[in-house]
């Protein structure tokens, strides 16, 4: 080990001293400045993600309409499916209806879907019954529509379409559907899970007379991050459709979250900045008090950069067990990151946020290498520069000074 | 006649004063022969510490030459013969509060570019010489004024330099331990054929000394 390393570590952490309290105090702050910056970055990541998947599971990767209900869509279902980016397509409609079970009542949004579709993202959702028993006679609702309907896998629900109040005679209530509950599914979007009702394209079709016709097709592609590009390529070749690419149906929201991200970055890197700023006013005040240890290095022959190094390495050595910490810090709130927001909203009776606001059953993470990396690279370029410019100070002044001052 | 292991000629050193420029040094000349003693008394503000450090290279004169004998190189300029030409031993010890007896010694020669096992083994030795084997361990705040001088003279040696400055060693200890210290730099400056320039109040302990003189108004006088 290079002996002005060695110096620096020990000048960090003195020997036989229990609490060196300058490192320490030190690397906790940097340490703080690296979670506060990351954990942002990381939940506002998974708000991104969590609303782009959304977007892609409610619409599709790219959702084909028209300027009226499409003719012939499971024709115009095939015809796409086979283009190679592509995985699938699938034709849907949707709209209101009224759903009872006796005493209780809602309005849900249907949706007829193709249930044998293996791409239908709702699968991976079911949290009690089956995805596959969805027919003309039973239905899948979301946990939230359940719960309020208060019913289970196996009950009955009465469903009113407005084409079935249009179709009845004049004067007469019309008769409801009876659909039994085969699936119930949470998405953890309670915008979904409170309204979602699945049923079979063909059952939609009867109740809202549509005479064959789709509202649109959701289309699967092999790689949805290229939703534009290939959105381009079909559009061209069909005019008459429209072609919308996921990151186009909410624009404006998820540039919104990306500069949202961007902004909370500078704000909490100034975090970090601040930390980096007491680092190097605690360092040039340990500089100022070693002037005379600086002036003997020198007068043993100690060179002008080893010098430097000696300060420079003890804010680069604080910024890199400060990050280090930082990222365990990091990962520590937010794998508890529930109950810690649980506690915070007990405290101020904010209730449950998350769910209300953002519409999730619970936080949000995403894990980005690129934003730790990002974090350290600020973070010891500017606790190694809280260390360098006292250091070199130090170093420039003449040993006979140095000792004389101290 | 042995060899100069540092000369100085003509030295000019003043400082800024409220009063105009104050004359500290007006054309000091010293030679100092491989393996003698001179020492250099002076009342305090006489300048005989910034005559020392111009001699070690610590600072620069307004006028003058120093040259110092480098091992292998030659006579150069001081600043180039720290720590391998020219050893240091201050009146407040300067030892590094954060390592022990025998890392400060090892740091003076690591600084000199030895390897930490060499540079080890050394500073044992040295530390044996001055009677504080048994203290290697041990941290500057465990030990006594007396040995803290001890391991600052096993420091300012450990690179073997031609030259030795000692600025007041004897300053920040009691009678009987500045004696043991002061027979004890002597005898290892004698054993180990180094140049000792001894700067000092202490018209006993320059006495000592093959060469004596006394700063007086800027002019180095033979006492």
């Amino acid at each position: 080990m290079p002996w002005f390393l060695h110096l620096a570590l020990r000048q960090l952490f003195p020997p036989g001293r229990r609490f060196p309290a300058f490192a320490t105090v030190s690397i906790l702050g940097v340490a703080l400045g690296v979670a506060s910056l990351l954990v942002v970055q990381t939940v506002m990541n998974g708000f991104g993600e969590e609303h782009r998947l959304r977007i892609r599971e409610s619409f599709g990767d790219c959702v084909v309409t028209a300027s009226a209900p499409i003719e012939r869509p499971a024709e115009l279902a095939r015809t796409l499916g086979a283009d190679p980016a592509v995985r699938s397509a699938s034709p849907y409609a949707e709209g209101p209806a009224l759903v009872r079970n006796g005493d209780f009542s809602a309005v849900a949004g249907v949706r007829g879907i193709d249930p044998s579709d293996p791409a239908q993202p709702a699968r991976r959702y079911v949290a009690f019954g089956s995805f596959d028993e969805i027919d003309d006679g039973r239905v899948a609702l979301g946990a939230g529509l359940a719960r309020a309907l208060r019913v289970r896998v196996g009950d009955k629900v009465e469903l009113w379409s407005p084409a079935m109040a249009e179709r009845a005679e004049k004067g007469r209530a019309p008769l409801p559907v009876e659909l039994e509950v085969c699936a119930v599914i949470r998405t953890g979007f309670t915008e979904v899970d409170d309204r979602a009702a699945l049923i079979p394209l063909r059952r939609f079709d009867d109740l809202w007379a549509l005479g064959g016709r789709a509202h649109g097709l959701t289309l699967r592609l092999k790689e949805p991050a290229a939703a534009e590009s290939v959105a381009e390529r079909l559009s061209a070749a069909r005019p008459g459709l429209a072609f919308i690419p996921w990151q186009h149906v909410k624009r404006n929201f998820l540039e919104a979250i990306r500069f949202e991200k961007t902004m909370l970055f500078f704000l909490m890197f100034i975090i970090t900045l601040v930390a980096s700023f007491s680092i190097g006013s605690t360092l040039f005040s340990a500089v100022i008090r070693r002037a005379r240890e600086v002036g003997v290095l020198a007068a043993l022959g100690a060179g002008r950069a080893e010098l430097v190094l000696i300060f420079a390495l003890q804010g680069l050595l604080i910024g890199l067990i400060g990050t280090l910490a930082g990222f365990g810090l990091t990962w520590t709130i937010l794998t508890f990151r529930d109950g810690i927001l649980g506690a915070v909203n007990r405290l101020f009776g904010d209730g449950d946020m998350v769910a209300n606001v953002y519409q999730f059953s619970r936080v949000p993470l995403h894990y980005d290498a690129s934003d730790f990396l990002v974090a350290a690279f600020f973070t010891l370029v500017t606790t190694a520069a809280a260390g360098l410019f006292p250091a070199i100070w130090a170093a420039g002044r003449k040993p006979s000074e140095a000792m004389r001052d101290a | 006649m042995p060899d100069s292991v540092l000369r100085a000629a003509g030295l000019v050193r003043s400082y800024a004063s409220p009063a105009g420029p104050l004359c500290v040094l007006n054309g000091v000349s010293l030679d100092v022969r491989a393996g003698e003693s001179v020492s250099v008394r002076g009342s305090s503000g006489s300048g005989k510490t910034t005559l020392l450090q111009i001699l070690g290279g610590l600072d620069q004169p307004d006028a003058g030459v120093v040259e110092v004998l480098l091992p292998g190189l030659g006579l150069c300029p001081p600043r180039l013969a720290l720590g391998r030409g020219v050893g240091f031993v201050f009146q407040n010890y300067q030892l590094m509060p954060e390592l022990t007896a025998q890392e400060n010694v090892a740091l003076a020669a690591r600084i000199a570019g030895i390897d930490a096992a060499e540079a080890a083994r050394r500073a044992g030795e040295l530390l044996g010489q001055v009677g504080l084997s048994a203290r290697a361990d041990h941290l500057p705040s465990k030990l006594s004024g007396g040995e803290c001088q001890r391991v600052a003279l096993a420091r300012a040696l450990v690179n073997r330099p031609p030259v030795l400055l000692a600025d007041e060693p004897t300053g920040n200890l009691d009678e009987r331990t500045a004696e043991e210290v002061m027979s004890l730099m002597l005898g290892v400056v004698a054993t180990l054929g180094t140049a000792l320039v001894l700067v000092t109040h202490s018209r006993e302990f320059a006495e000592r000394a093959s060469r004596r003189y006394v700063l007086s108004g800027g002019v180095l006088s033979p006492a």
